[in-house]
């Protein structure tokens, strides 16, 4: 009875309004009545084109296309810089609205814990996580160690061992500690700010291992110039069969980065509801699943809240490790 | 030949009506986009990737090689032009390019850098051919050791660019290093001089930089002169006009240089890092250290132009063969092209090369005709944009300042680095009015966060004993080069002075010799 009452006045105001802007095109997204969604969707990308983020938005966005599931026009933008802080910032900025979007990536963790946004993931609207990126422990092929149980005996032996990864407050980092506090070696850590990088120092004998993502080693292992000796997911990956998960070596909880939805902070119910609804649609595609696959992503879905529990979960870990190597 | 075989193999499979279309396109789009200030090879990859996804892969990667070229060199356009690079691999290009567009020779500068890129990609093309595999191998023992070397090579150029005002030119590197610090430090993480700004957490990215110092600092500078009251009288340029055809001299000039520049372009540039930035800058040092004019440098010498545009576009070949051979990109344009490999289903690796042959050939034809295509539409677009230069200064002056705004916004969309752009173009013109280097604070700001992050790097895995550059081979090579290229410049006028020396002490001794046996034949 109340909610349709509700929904009378907001639409009544909504006639008025429109009435007297005449022509005045507001466009604010504070408005959105029951006839969700009538604008076009402000979509935004807080990378730059090409990366894992910007590709997994566009393919969201063809899936959406192809089934005709938004009835208006999704606008892509690529609002990067600061590792994010640009475009969530953006959205933030947003508070309110039901027409603006985006995707999130580890960094939506991370970038908060070292600078000073001025949010936090827990102001924005949760939707949903679809997948986690899970990361590879590689060797160069030739060492002395083909199983992880050599690799820890080889390590433990040393004073400590040099390894790699990308960023400095990021899961590379948070990855190499925990693994290494939990099978009783010392580390020396390398932070790179590029992939290529971080591979050639591998395979020159600087590093004695680094972390990295499935789809940027594969290549690697296939020719025999690597060896995977952990897979940080929670099972096995199907290219990847005989490389243990970290949990079957004891190594419980390892991070992942969490690949997920999120609106504006305080944006309407219908349209958090609306999304809700068809993301779990897309999902369900034939072309994400390919996605999922050929990226090597771990599906991992969890809706609303529960999401947002989840970031909560990781935070609070990567905060502690981070503290404890001295990163922040 | 095999290697011919695959070569003329990739270009024939390559030479449909539909590709070359395709490499029209992409090259002319690729220059569009390269014209803008700000706007380098990877923006444009970045930019015209989605256009590729309806195509097929060889077609997709034609145009990006076609993209690639073209937006590289519409960066040497704008350097010449109007002093401003496009990219940190055309910084080298402004140090002559300009001063001979100045002189009212744009035309034969332009012509003179796409012939340059066209014999380095030529000669960039048959390399890879034929070295990928060993070039590889050398690549892959690339750590943070061997690349903090290679940039300390690159930062070499500096005492070349300072040349006569040391003080004044420390104090501009020093600016650049300080810059340089801005962002997040990769050691630990910890934020420096960001004063809580978000957008500063990436450090100040030295286009915006670049753009003000050469381009709006130039403008300032020429206005502060009374540029915009000068009535100028340049010569018409059309394709038979006498004064757009480089002339004799010019190929004399720089003949060696482009063949120099090529090479050394090709091998720094398989090292992942600050390939063609480093090779371009490394090229002007050795043309400036080796020609018999050096004062003639900074002030219009065509080979300190096609040395460093050479070794530019050797570079990018270079960049090619980690990316082919090992799966690894060794530049940010490299990193776009890996990541439109994976869209199209490649798995990028070592394996590459053997598992999509025709791919990988195809690729190294499309670069090789890219270079073609650039050459041919060049040559008849360079009027077009030679004629920029006869633009009255007072109109053209606004037109460039607001082009430079325009550009640095749409780099990263990000207001504050078109203030930084503006602050940097009243910065410029002090600078150059009192004599200190635009120049060195580029090289400075470009160069230093690589020389610190991989030094740093390279301090953790030694754990902190400098003994590691003694221990690696390949960086016990790169020291014997530097030692190399320091000492070269220092000795040759000792060399040579001794040399003198000896040679008059040996025509003293015989004339003695002479003397003597005159004087014994009259005694006698």
């Amino acid at each position: 009875m109340r909610s349709k009452k509700i929904i009378t006045t907001v639409a009544a105001l909504t006639l008025i309004a429109s009435l007297t802007a005449c022509g005045n095109d507001a466009g604010s997204g504070a408005e959105a009545g029951a006839d969700y969604p009538s604008e076009d969707m402000d979509w935004t990308i807080a990378f730059g084109a090409g990366g894992g983020n910007d590709i997994m938005a566009r393919t969201m966005v063809d899936i959406i296309n192809q089934y005709e599931m938004y009835p208006e026009n999704i606008s892509l933008e690529n609002r990067e810089g600061g590792s994010g802080a640009t475009g969530w910032g953006y959205l933030f900025s947003k508070a309110g609205s039901g027409y603006d979007v985006s995707t999130t990536s580890g960094s939506f963790i991370t970038t908060p814990l070292q600078s000073d946004t001025g949010w936090t993931f827990e102001d924005f609207t949760p939707i949903g996580l679809f997948a986690t990126d899970d990361a590879v422990f590689v060797v160069p092929e030739g060492s002395e160690y083909e199983t992880w149980e050599d690799w820890v005996s080889y390590a433990q032996e040393q004073e400590t061992v040099v390894v790699g990864g990308i960023g400095t407050v990021n899961v590379d980092l948070i990855l190499h500690e925990l693994i290494a506090e939990a099978s009783g070696y010392e580390i020396d850590y390398v932070p790179f700010n590029e992939e290529g990088q971080l591979q050639t120092s591998l395979l020159s004998g600087a590093l004695d291992a680094i972390v990295s993502n499935t789809g940027s080693v594969l290549g690697q292992i296939e020719a025999d110039e690597m060896t995977p000796l952990l897979f940080t997911g929670a099972e096995r990956l199907d290219v990847l069969p005989d490389v243990p998960t970290g949990e079957e070596k004891g190594i419980e909880d390892l991070p992942a980065m969490p690949r997920g939805m999120i609106l504006p902070p305080d944006a309407p119910a219908e349209a958090k509801e609306w999304w809700i609804t068809t993301m779990k649609e897309v999902v369900e595609t034939p072309e994400w699943k390919e996605y999922v696959a050929s990226n090597y992503l771990t599906e991992n879905i969890k809706w609303d809240q529960e999401f947002f529990d989840s970031l909560r979960e990781t935070t609070d870990s990567f905060e502690a490790t981070l503290e404890e190597a001295g990163a922040l | 030949m095999d290697v011919f075989n695959n070569l003329a193999g990739g270009i024939v499979s390559i030479l449909t009506l539909q590709n070359i279309l395709l490499l029209g396109a992409g090259v002319t789009l690729g220059m569009i986009v390269g014209v803008m200030p700000g706007l380098g090879p990877s923006a444009g990859l970045a930019i015209l990737l989605p256009l590729t996804f309806g195509l097929d892969p060889t077609g997709a990667i034609v145009m990006m090689a076609a993209v690639y070229y073209g937006s590289m060199y519409g960066g040497t356009i704008t350097s010449v032009l109007i002093n401003t690079p496009g990219e940190s691999a055309t910084v080298a290009s402004t140090f002559d390019g300009y001063p001979l567009a100045k002189q009212g020779r744009a035309g034969p500068a332009l012509i003179m850098a796409a012939i340059a890129s066209f014999i380095a990609g030529t000669i960039g093309a048959v390399l890879i051919s034929f070295f990928a595999p060993s070039v590889a191998s050398v690549a892959r023992t690339f750590g943070p050791p061997e690349l903090f070397l290679i940039v300390v090579v690159g930062l070499l150029t500096l005492i070349v660019i300072v040349g006569k005002n040391r003080l004044l030119g420390v104090i501009s590197a020093l600016i650049g290093f300080a810059l340089a610090t801005v962002g997040i430090d990769v050691g630990i993480g910890a934020q420096r001089y960001t004063f809580g700004s978000t957008e500063l957490i990436n450090g100040i990215d030295f286009i915006p930089v670049a753009i003000g110092l050469f381009g709006v600092g130039e403008i300032l500078h020429a206005m502060w002169r009374g540029g915009h009251l000068e009535k100028l009288d340049y010569q018409k340029i059309s394709l038979r006009g006498k004064g757009f055809w480089p002339t004799r001299a010019d190929f004399k000039e720089s003949n060696g240089a482009m063949l120099r520049g090529s090479f050394l372009g090709f091998f720094t540039g398989t090292a992942p890092g600050a390939g063609a930035t480093v090779a371009s800058l490394m090229s002007y040092n050795v043309e400036k250290s080796i020609s018999k004019t050096p004062e003639r440098f900074g002030k219009g010498a065509m080979a300190g132009l096609a040395g460093p545009e050479a070794a530019n576009n050797g570079a990018s070949a270079g960049a090619m063969v980690p990316l082919l051979t090992l799966g690894i990109p060794g530049s940010s344009s490299t990193a776009v092209l890996l990541a439109a490999f994976l869209m199209w289903g490649l798995q990028p690796g070592p394996l590459l090369m053997e598992q999509n042959p025709e791919f990988a050939w195809g690729l190294i034809a499309s670069m090789y005709l890219g270079n073609v295509m650039l050459l041919l539409i060049n040559i008849f677009m360079i009027p077009t944009f030679a004629n920029v230069a006869r633009v009255p200064f007072r109109v053209l002056a606004p037109v460039i300042i607001l082009i430079c705004a325009l550009g640095t916004y749409t780099i990263h969309g990000s207001i504050l680095e078109v203030w930084i752009m503006l602050a940097c173009g009243v910065l410029g013109f002090f600078m150059r009015r009192y004599g200190f280097s635009p120049a060195a604070l580029v090289i400075a700001l470009v160069l230093g966060p690589l020389a610190e992050e991989t030094l740093r790097q390279t301090m953790i895995i030694s754990g902190g004993s400098f003994g590691i550059f003694f221990e690696r081979a390949t960086s016990m090579w790169l020291l014997a080069v530097m030692v190399a290229l320091i000492a070269v410049p220092l000795l040759s006028p000792w060399i040579r002075r001794i040399v003198n020396v000896r040679v008059r002490d040996v025509g003293r001794r015989r004339r003695e010799q002479q003397r003597a046996e005159e004087r014994k034949d009259v005694n006698s």
